[in-house]
Protein backbone atom coordinates (compact mmCIF):
# COMPACT_ATOMS: atom_id res chain seq x y z
CA UNK A 1 0.00 0.00 0.00
CA UNK A 2 1.46 3.30 -0.83
CA UNK A 3 1.71 6.21 1.44
CA UNK A 4 -1.22 8.02 0.26
CA UNK A 5 -3.62 5.31 0.45
CA UNK A 6 -3.09 4.55 4.33
CA UNK A 7 -5.99 5.10 6.95
CA UNK A 8 -6.14 8.56 8.65
CA UNK A 9 -3.89 7.71 11.23
CA UNK A 10 -0.99 7.90 9.18
CA UNK A 11 -1.71 11.07 7.45
CA UNK A 12 -2.24 12.84 10.90
CA UNK A 13 0.52 11.07 13.39
CA UNK A 14 -0.63 10.26 17.16
CA UNK A 15 1.85 10.25 19.73
CA UNK A 16 3.05 6.60 20.26
CA UNK A 17 1.53 6.97 23.97
CA UNK A 18 -1.85 7.35 22.48
CA UNK A 19 -1.35 4.53 19.79
CA UNK A 20 -0.53 2.30 22.36
CA UNK A 21 -3.67 3.07 24.35
CA UNK A 22 -6.18 2.23 21.29
CA UNK A 23 -4.26 -1.29 20.23
CA UNK A 24 -4.63 -2.23 23.83
CA UNK A 25 -8.39 -0.67 23.57
CA UNK A 26 -8.74 -2.69 20.53
CA UNK A 27 -7.14 -6.20 22.05
CA UNK A 28 -9.64 -5.80 25.09
CA UNK A 29 -12.77 -5.33 22.84
CA UNK A 30 -11.55 -8.27 20.87
CA UNK A 31 -10.83 -10.26 23.69
CA UNK A 32 -14.18 -9.66 25.67
CA UNK A 33 -16.25 -10.02 22.38
CA UNK A 34 -14.85 -13.72 21.98
CA UNK A 35 -15.32 -14.18 25.54
CA UNK A 36 -19.02 -13.50 25.42
CA UNK A 37 -19.02 -14.85 22.35
CA UNK A 38 -17.51 -18.14 23.43
CA UNK A 39 -19.20 -18.96 26.60
CA UNK A 40 -22.65 -18.47 24.25
CA UNK A 41 -21.32 -21.21 22.32
CA UNK A 42 -20.38 -23.39 25.05
CA UNK A 43 -23.55 -22.65 27.05
CA UNK A 44 -25.41 -24.24 23.42
CA UNK A 45 -23.27 -26.89 23.08
CA UNK A 46 -23.84 -27.98 26.26
CA UNK A 47 -27.49 -27.57 26.68
CA UNK A 48 -28.21 -29.05 22.87
CA UNK A 49 -25.74 -31.81 23.34
CA UNK A 50 -28.48 -34.28 25.54
CA UNK A 51 -31.29 -33.11 22.72
CA UNK A 52 -29.01 -34.37 19.76
CA UNK A 53 -27.79 -37.12 21.11
CA UNK A 54 -31.44 -38.80 22.03
CA UNK A 55 -32.36 -37.56 18.39
CA UNK A 56 -29.66 -39.64 16.69
CA UNK A 57 -30.78 -42.59 18.50
CA UNK A 58 -34.26 -41.92 17.39
CA UNK A 59 -33.52 -42.31 13.81
CA UNK A 60 -31.17 -44.80 14.27
CA UNK A 61 -33.64 -46.96 16.33
CA UNK A 62 -36.34 -46.34 14.01
CA UNK A 63 -34.37 -47.70 10.94
CA UNK A 64 -33.41 -50.56 12.95
CA UNK A 65 -36.97 -50.94 13.17
CA UNK A 66 -37.61 -50.45 9.87
CA UNK A 67 -35.18 -53.29 8.59
CA UNK A 68 -35.73 -55.68 11.15
CA UNK A 69 -39.70 -55.97 11.83
CA UNK A 70 -40.51 -57.21 14.85
CA UNK A 71 -37.79 -56.51 16.73
CA UNK A 72 -38.48 -55.42 20.41
CA UNK A 73 -35.10 -54.64 21.82
CA UNK A 74 -32.09 -53.46 20.73
CA UNK A 75 -28.24 -53.69 22.02
CA UNK A 76 -25.09 -51.73 19.72
CA UNK A 77 -21.61 -53.16 19.57
CA UNK A 78 -18.48 -51.65 18.86
CA UNK A 79 -16.29 -53.37 16.63
CA UNK A 80 -12.17 -52.70 17.80
CA UNK A 81 -9.27 -52.85 15.74
CA UNK A 82 -8.65 -55.76 16.76
CA UNK A 83 -12.28 -57.73 15.71
CA UNK A 84 -13.28 -57.78 19.23
CA UNK A 85 -16.79 -56.89 19.86
CA UNK A 86 -18.22 -54.52 23.08
CA UNK A 87 -21.43 -53.45 24.09
CA UNK A 88 -21.39 -49.68 23.65
CA UNK A 89 -23.68 -47.39 25.95
CA UNK A 90 -24.11 -44.94 23.25
CA UNK A 91 -23.90 -44.21 19.76
CA UNK A 92 -20.72 -42.32 20.05
CA UNK A 93 -18.09 -45.01 18.38
CA UNK A 94 -15.58 -43.83 15.46
CA UNK A 95 -15.32 -47.82 14.45
CA UNK A 96 -17.84 -49.88 12.79
CA UNK A 97 -20.70 -50.10 14.89
CA UNK A 98 -22.99 -53.56 14.89
CA UNK A 99 -27.23 -53.24 15.78
CA UNK A 100 -28.10 -56.48 17.24
CA UNK A 101 -32.16 -56.76 16.98
CA UNK A 102 -33.99 -59.18 19.28
CA UNK A 103 -37.88 -60.33 19.21
CA UNK A 104 -39.94 -60.38 21.52
CA UNK A 105 -38.41 -63.46 23.35
CA UNK A 106 -35.41 -62.29 23.26
CA UNK A 107 -34.45 -64.42 19.52
CA UNK A 108 -31.67 -62.64 17.70
CA UNK A 109 -33.98 -61.44 14.86
CA UNK A 110 -30.58 -59.98 13.06
CA UNK A 111 -27.87 -57.52 12.50
CA UNK A 112 -28.39 -54.12 11.20
CA UNK A 113 -24.31 -53.22 9.85
CA UNK A 114 -23.80 -49.67 8.12
CA UNK A 115 -22.00 -49.29 4.43
CA UNK A 116 -20.58 -46.48 2.55
CA UNK A 117 -19.22 -45.34 -0.61
CA UNK A 118 -18.65 -42.47 -2.65
CA UNK A 119 -21.66 -42.07 -5.11
CA UNK A 120 -22.08 -39.47 -8.60
CA UNK A 121 -22.76 -36.38 -5.66
CA UNK A 122 -21.00 -37.11 -2.34
CA UNK A 123 -20.99 -40.30 0.13
CA UNK A 124 -23.79 -42.74 0.07
CA UNK A 125 -24.67 -43.89 3.33
CA UNK A 126 -26.87 -47.28 3.58
CA UNK A 127 -27.70 -49.66 6.42
CA UNK A 128 -28.73 -53.61 5.70
CA UNK A 129 -30.19 -56.10 7.84
CA UNK A 130 -27.81 -59.08 7.91
CA UNK A 131 -29.64 -62.41 8.97
CA UNK A 132 -27.02 -64.62 10.17
CA UNK A 133 -29.40 -67.79 10.09
CA UNK A 134 -30.18 -67.30 6.52
CA UNK A 135 -26.38 -66.01 5.44
CA UNK A 136 -28.41 -63.18 3.74
CA UNK A 137 -28.61 -59.69 3.47
CA UNK A 138 -32.44 -58.99 4.38
CA UNK A 139 -33.03 -55.38 4.65
CA UNK A 140 -31.75 -52.10 3.14
CA UNK A 141 -32.03 -48.48 3.37
CA UNK A 142 -30.07 -45.64 2.37
CA UNK A 143 -30.04 -43.24 5.40
CA UNK A 144 -28.04 -40.23 3.30
CA UNK A 145 -27.79 -39.64 -0.06
CA UNK A 146 -27.09 -35.97 -2.28
CA UNK A 147 -27.70 -38.02 -5.49
CA UNK A 148 -29.43 -36.35 -8.58
CA UNK A 149 -33.15 -36.11 -8.16
CA UNK A 150 -34.71 -38.17 -10.33
CA UNK A 151 -31.60 -39.97 -11.38
CA UNK A 152 -29.59 -41.59 -8.98
CA UNK A 153 -31.53 -40.90 -5.96
CA UNK A 154 -34.21 -43.93 -7.67
CA UNK A 155 -32.10 -46.23 -4.92
CA UNK A 156 -34.32 -45.17 -2.40
CA UNK A 157 -37.27 -46.01 -4.34
CA UNK A 158 -37.24 -47.87 -7.20
CA UNK A 159 -38.81 -51.34 -6.44
CA UNK A 160 -36.72 -53.62 -8.57
CA UNK A 161 -33.78 -52.67 -7.29
CA UNK A 162 -34.86 -52.67 -3.64
CA UNK A 163 -35.94 -56.53 -4.56
CA UNK A 164 -32.41 -56.71 -4.70
CA UNK A 165 -31.68 -57.08 -1.06
CA UNK A 166 -34.78 -58.98 0.00
CA UNK A 167 -32.54 -61.78 0.07
CA UNK A 168 -28.99 -61.55 -1.09
CA UNK A 169 -26.81 -63.95 -0.82
CA UNK A 170 -23.58 -62.70 1.56
CA UNK A 171 -22.84 -66.85 2.78
CA UNK A 172 -19.21 -66.49 4.29
CA UNK A 173 -16.46 -68.59 2.13
CA UNK A 174 -15.00 -72.19 3.66
CA UNK A 175 -12.65 -70.69 6.05
CA UNK A 176 -14.67 -67.74 7.01
CA UNK A 177 -12.32 -64.94 6.76
CA UNK A 178 -14.74 -63.26 3.81
CA UNK A 179 -17.91 -63.55 2.05
CA UNK A 180 -17.69 -66.29 -0.69
CA UNK A 181 -18.41 -64.18 -3.54
CA UNK A 182 -18.59 -60.69 -3.53
CA UNK A 183 -21.66 -58.72 -3.84
CA UNK A 184 -21.25 -57.28 -7.05
CA UNK A 185 -23.45 -55.22 -9.21
CA UNK A 186 -24.42 -55.98 -12.95
CA UNK A 187 -26.13 -53.96 -15.91
CA UNK A 188 -29.85 -53.78 -15.44
CA UNK A 189 -31.84 -57.20 -16.03
CA UNK A 190 -28.41 -59.43 -15.95
CA UNK A 191 -28.49 -60.80 -12.23
CA UNK A 192 -28.12 -64.68 -12.94
CA UNK A 193 -26.51 -65.46 -9.28
CA UNK A 194 -28.40 -64.74 -5.83
CA UNK A 195 -25.22 -62.56 -4.63
CA UNK A 196 -25.46 -59.55 -7.71
CA UNK A 197 -27.46 -56.72 -7.41
CA UNK A 198 -29.34 -55.92 -11.06
CA UNK A 199 -28.56 -51.75 -11.10
CA UNK A 200 -30.98 -49.41 -12.21
CA UNK A 201 -30.48 -48.00 -16.04
CA UNK A 202 -30.21 -44.20 -15.72
CA UNK A 203 -28.61 -44.86 -12.25
CA UNK A 204 -25.61 -47.03 -13.00
CA UNK A 205 -22.80 -45.23 -10.86
CA UNK A 206 -25.22 -44.96 -7.71
CA UNK A 207 -26.08 -48.81 -8.06
CA UNK A 208 -22.77 -49.42 -8.51
CA UNK A 209 -21.38 -47.23 -4.97
CA UNK A 210 -24.07 -49.40 -3.39
CA UNK A 211 -22.89 -52.49 -4.63
CA UNK A 212 -19.29 -51.50 -3.82
CA UNK A 213 -20.25 -50.13 -0.01
CA UNK A 214 -21.88 -53.42 0.29
CA UNK A 215 -19.48 -55.67 -0.79
CA UNK A 216 -16.78 -53.81 1.41
CA UNK A 217 -18.47 -53.88 4.30
CA UNK A 218 -19.85 -57.50 4.09
CA UNK A 219 -16.59 -58.83 3.37
CA UNK A 220 -14.95 -57.18 6.69
CA UNK A 221 -17.97 -57.15 9.01
CA UNK A 222 -19.14 -60.38 8.41
CA UNK A 223 -16.66 -62.47 9.56
CA UNK A 224 -16.82 -60.44 12.77
CA UNK A 225 -20.59 -61.41 12.96
CA UNK A 226 -20.41 -64.75 12.46
CA UNK A 227 -16.94 -65.35 15.06
CA UNK A 228 -19.04 -63.37 18.02
CA UNK A 229 -22.55 -65.16 16.75
CA UNK A 230 -22.81 -66.70 20.20
CA UNK A 231 -22.44 -63.82 22.25
CA UNK A 232 -24.76 -61.53 20.33
CA UNK A 233 -27.29 -64.18 20.24
CA UNK A 234 -27.18 -63.78 24.27
CA UNK A 235 -27.47 -60.29 24.25
CA UNK A 236 -23.70 -59.40 25.68
CA UNK B 1 -33.29 -6.49 25.05
CA UNK B 2 -35.10 -4.02 22.30
CA UNK B 3 -35.96 -2.33 25.84
CA UNK B 4 -32.86 -0.84 26.25
CA UNK B 5 -32.75 2.41 25.43
CA UNK B 6 -29.90 4.18 24.36
CA UNK B 7 -29.40 7.73 26.35
CA UNK B 8 -28.59 9.67 22.82
CA UNK B 9 -30.82 8.26 20.44
CA UNK B 10 -34.52 8.44 21.72
CA UNK B 11 -36.69 5.05 21.54
CA UNK B 12 -37.79 4.66 17.82
CA UNK B 13 -41.28 5.85 16.99
CA UNK B 14 -43.45 2.83 16.54
CA UNK B 15 -44.23 4.22 12.59
CA UNK B 16 -40.38 4.54 12.29
CA UNK B 17 -39.98 1.07 13.92
CA UNK B 18 -42.40 -0.63 11.06
CA UNK B 19 -40.71 1.25 8.55
CA UNK B 20 -37.49 -0.62 9.37
CA UNK B 21 -39.04 -3.88 9.48
CA UNK B 22 -41.40 -3.37 6.15
CA UNK B 23 -38.53 -1.99 4.56
CA UNK B 24 -36.76 -5.41 4.63
CA UNK B 25 -39.53 -7.48 4.34
CA UNK B 26 -40.66 -5.65 1.12
CA UNK B 27 -39.32 -2.56 -0.13
CA UNK B 28 -35.93 -3.80 0.09
CA UNK B 29 -36.44 -7.07 0.24
CA UNK B 30 -33.01 -8.55 0.01
CA UNK B 31 -33.66 -11.41 -2.46
CA UNK B 32 -36.31 -9.82 -5.15
CA UNK B 33 -34.72 -5.91 -4.56
CA UNK B 34 -31.06 -6.54 -3.64
CA UNK B 35 -30.62 -10.02 -4.78
CA UNK B 36 -28.33 -10.84 -2.46
CA UNK B 37 -27.58 -14.38 -0.68
CA UNK B 38 -28.19 -16.24 -3.93
CA UNK B 39 -26.23 -19.02 -3.26
CA UNK B 40 -28.14 -20.65 -0.15
CA UNK B 41 -31.44 -19.25 -2.54
CA UNK B 42 -30.69 -21.29 -4.83
CA UNK B 43 -29.24 -24.07 -3.67
CA UNK B 44 -31.43 -25.53 -0.57
CA UNK B 45 -35.12 -24.29 -1.75
CA UNK B 46 -35.65 -27.57 -3.85
CA UNK B 47 -38.39 -28.22 -1.26
CA UNK B 48 -40.44 -25.83 1.14
CA UNK B 49 -39.32 -27.72 4.21
CA UNK B 50 -35.64 -26.75 3.42
CA UNK B 51 -36.70 -23.21 2.42
CA UNK B 52 -38.13 -22.62 5.39
CA UNK B 53 -35.63 -23.37 7.89
CA UNK B 54 -32.89 -21.49 6.34
CA UNK B 55 -34.87 -18.58 5.80
CA UNK B 56 -35.65 -19.00 9.74
CA UNK B 57 -31.86 -19.72 10.94
CA UNK B 58 -30.84 -17.12 8.72
CA UNK B 59 -33.39 -14.40 10.75
CA UNK B 60 -32.09 -16.16 13.84
CA UNK B 61 -28.55 -15.43 12.88
CA UNK B 62 -29.71 -11.65 11.31
CA UNK B 63 -32.17 -10.81 14.51
CA UNK B 64 -29.49 -12.06 16.93
CA UNK B 65 -26.13 -10.74 15.52
CA UNK B 66 -28.22 -7.01 14.47
CA UNK B 67 -28.95 -6.55 18.46
CA UNK B 68 -25.79 -7.45 19.69
CA UNK B 69 -23.75 -5.40 16.98
CA UNK B 70 -25.20 -2.46 17.61
CA UNK B 71 -25.28 -3.20 21.39
CA UNK B 72 -21.32 -3.29 20.77
CA UNK B 73 -21.45 -0.52 18.30
CA UNK B 74 -20.01 2.39 20.22
CA UNK B 75 -16.99 0.42 21.95
CA UNK B 76 -16.16 -1.01 18.39
CA UNK B 77 -13.21 0.74 16.62
CA UNK B 78 -13.45 1.15 12.93
CA UNK B 79 -10.00 -0.84 12.17
CA UNK B 80 -11.85 -4.03 14.15
CA UNK B 81 -14.96 -3.47 13.41
CA UNK B 82 -15.01 -6.46 9.83
CA UNK B 83 -13.31 -9.09 12.89
CA UNK B 84 -15.15 -8.18 15.70
CA UNK B 85 -18.49 -8.65 13.71
CA UNK B 86 -17.68 -11.95 11.82
CA UNK B 87 -17.00 -12.98 15.35
CA UNK B 88 -20.46 -12.31 16.35
CA UNK B 89 -22.01 -13.56 13.41
CA UNK B 90 -20.23 -16.55 13.25
CA UNK B 91 -20.88 -17.57 17.35
CA UNK B 92 -24.68 -17.05 16.51
CA UNK B 93 -24.31 -19.48 13.23
CA UNK B 94 -22.58 -22.02 15.78
CA UNK B 95 -25.96 -21.66 17.66
CA UNK B 96 -28.19 -22.05 15.32
CA UNK B 97 -26.28 -25.13 13.88
CA UNK B 98 -26.63 -26.73 17.31
CA UNK B 99 -29.93 -25.86 17.36
CA UNK B 100 -31.11 -27.05 14.07
CA UNK B 101 -29.10 -30.52 14.93
CA UNK B 102 -31.35 -30.69 18.79
CA UNK B 103 -34.08 -29.99 16.60
CA UNK B 104 -34.50 -32.09 13.17
CA UNK B 105 -31.27 -34.35 11.99
CA UNK B 106 -33.00 -34.91 8.23
CA UNK B 107 -33.36 -30.41 8.33
CA UNK B 108 -29.78 -30.23 9.19
CA UNK B 109 -28.30 -33.09 6.47
CA UNK B 110 -30.46 -31.26 4.06
CA UNK B 111 -29.07 -28.16 4.42
CA UNK B 112 -25.60 -29.86 5.10
CA UNK B 113 -22.61 -26.94 4.52
CA UNK B 114 -25.16 -24.27 4.41
CA UNK B 115 -25.78 -23.69 7.55
CA UNK B 116 -21.94 -22.73 8.50
CA UNK B 117 -21.77 -20.58 5.27
CA UNK B 118 -24.82 -18.10 6.61
CA UNK B 119 -21.60 -16.66 8.09
CA UNK B 120 -20.52 -15.41 4.66
CA UNK B 121 -23.95 -14.42 3.61
CA UNK B 122 -23.71 -10.73 2.22
CA UNK B 123 -27.07 -10.09 3.91
CA UNK B 124 -26.16 -10.54 7.77
CA UNK B 125 -22.41 -8.60 7.82
CA UNK B 126 -24.44 -6.12 4.72
CA UNK B 127 -26.79 -5.41 7.64
CA UNK B 128 -24.19 -4.84 10.35
CA UNK B 129 -22.41 -2.76 8.32
CA UNK B 130 -24.95 -0.44 6.78
CA UNK B 131 -27.53 -0.47 9.97
CA UNK B 132 -26.61 -2.15 12.95
CA UNK B 133 -23.74 -0.30 13.12
CA UNK B 134 -25.64 3.30 12.91
CA UNK B 135 -28.89 2.48 14.77
CA UNK B 136 -30.48 1.83 17.96
CA UNK B 137 -31.00 -1.47 19.33
CA UNK B 138 -34.59 -1.71 18.92
CA UNK B 139 -34.36 -0.61 15.44
CA UNK B 140 -31.50 -2.88 14.52
CA UNK B 141 -33.12 -5.91 15.92
CA UNK B 142 -36.89 -4.72 13.81
CA UNK B 143 -34.09 -4.58 10.46
CA UNK B 144 -33.21 -7.79 11.31
CA UNK B 145 -36.48 -9.61 11.80
CA UNK B 146 -37.77 -7.50 8.67
CA UNK B 147 -34.71 -8.56 6.67
CA UNK B 148 -34.85 -12.13 7.57
CA UNK B 149 -38.82 -12.73 7.21
CA UNK B 150 -38.10 -10.85 3.52
CA UNK B 151 -35.67 -13.91 2.87
CA UNK B 152 -37.49 -16.34 4.56
CA UNK B 153 -40.79 -15.17 2.59
CA UNK B 154 -38.43 -15.32 -0.80
CA UNK B 155 -37.07 -18.97 -0.08
CA UNK B 156 -40.67 -19.97 0.28
CA UNK B 157 -41.66 -18.90 -2.74
CA UNK B 158 -38.95 -20.37 -4.64
CA UNK B 159 -39.12 -23.59 -2.74
CA UNK B 160 -42.98 -24.29 -3.00
CA UNK B 161 -42.17 -23.74 -6.69
CA UNK B 162 -39.82 -26.04 -7.10
CA UNK B 163 -41.23 -28.20 -4.87
CA UNK B 164 -44.62 -28.54 -6.58
CA UNK B 165 -43.66 -28.61 -9.54
CA UNK B 166 -40.46 -31.07 -9.03
CA UNK B 167 -41.67 -33.45 -6.53
CA UNK B 168 -45.52 -32.48 -6.61
CA UNK B 169 -45.87 -31.91 -3.05
CA UNK B 170 -46.53 -28.93 -0.73
CA UNK B 171 -44.50 -29.77 3.08
CA UNK B 172 -43.81 -33.19 1.51
CA UNK B 173 -47.39 -34.05 1.38
CA UNK B 174 -48.46 -34.98 -2.40
CA UNK B 175 -51.02 -32.79 -3.98
CA UNK B 176 -51.38 -34.61 -7.33
CA UNK B 177 -51.88 -38.20 -6.58
CA UNK B 178 -49.92 -41.24 -8.13
CA UNK B 179 -49.99 -40.49 -11.83
CA UNK B 180 -48.50 -37.17 -11.38
CA UNK B 181 -45.44 -37.04 -13.47
CA UNK B 182 -43.01 -34.78 -11.67
CA UNK B 183 -40.90 -32.10 -13.61
CA UNK B 184 -37.48 -33.57 -12.17
CA UNK B 185 -35.99 -30.32 -13.89
CA UNK B 186 -36.93 -27.75 -11.04
CA UNK B 187 -35.41 -29.70 -8.25
CA UNK B 188 -32.27 -29.64 -9.92
CA UNK B 189 -30.00 -26.16 -10.34
CA UNK B 190 -31.15 -25.01 -13.99
CA UNK B 191 -34.90 -25.59 -11.97
CA UNK B 192 -33.72 -22.74 -9.40
CA UNK B 193 -31.92 -19.92 -11.61
CA UNK B 194 -35.56 -20.35 -13.76
CA UNK B 195 -37.95 -20.00 -10.70
CA UNK B 196 -35.76 -17.19 -9.84
CA UNK B 197 -35.68 -15.20 -12.44
CA UNK B 198 -39.36 -16.11 -13.00
CA UNK B 199 -39.85 -14.59 -9.65
CA UNK B 200 -37.70 -11.57 -10.31
CA UNK B 201 -39.44 -10.58 -13.87
CA UNK B 202 -42.92 -11.22 -11.22
CA UNK B 203 -41.84 -9.11 -8.88
CA UNK B 204 -39.82 -5.77 -11.11
CA UNK B 205 -43.25 -6.04 -13.52
CA UNK B 206 -45.14 -5.10 -10.92
CA UNK B 207 -43.09 -2.93 -8.77
CA UNK B 208 -42.91 -0.88 -12.14
CA UNK B 209 -46.41 -1.05 -12.85
CA UNK B 210 -47.12 0.47 -9.66
CA UNK B 211 -44.50 3.27 -9.74
CA UNK B 212 -46.44 3.90 -13.32
CA UNK B 213 -49.79 4.40 -11.54
CA UNK B 214 -48.76 6.27 -8.79
CA UNK B 215 -46.83 8.77 -11.76
CA UNK B 216 -50.09 8.87 -13.96
CA UNK B 217 -51.65 9.38 -10.23
CA UNK B 218 -50.00 12.35 -9.72
CA UNK B 219 -50.51 13.79 -13.22
CA UNK B 220 -53.87 13.52 -12.83
CA UNK B 221 -53.58 15.52 -9.86
CA UNK B 222 -51.20 18.10 -11.07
Amino acid sequence: MSATTQSPQARTPKPPAAEAASSVKMIRLMGSVSLICGLLIVTTYRSTLVPIQRNQEIIMKETVAELLPGVEKQVIYGVQPSGEISVLKSLDYTGPRLFAGYNGSGALLGVVLEASDRGYADVIRTMYAYSPAKQAITGFKVVELKETPGLGDKITSDPTFLANFQNLDVRLNADKTSTAHPVTTVKHGTKKNPWEVDAISGATISSRAVGRALDKSTRDLLPIVNRNLSRIEKGE
Amino acid sequence: MALIHEPDAPAASAGESMEAFFNGLWNQNPVFVQVLGMCPTLAVTNSVRNALAMGLATTFVLVCSNTLISMVRKLVQKQVRIATYILIIATFVTIVDYLIKAISIPVYKALGAFIALIVVNCIILGRAEAYASKNSVGKSMLDGLGMGVGFAFALTCLGSVREILGAGSFLGIPLFGPNFQPWVLFLLPPGGFLTLATWLLIFSAWKARSKRKTEVLEEIAA
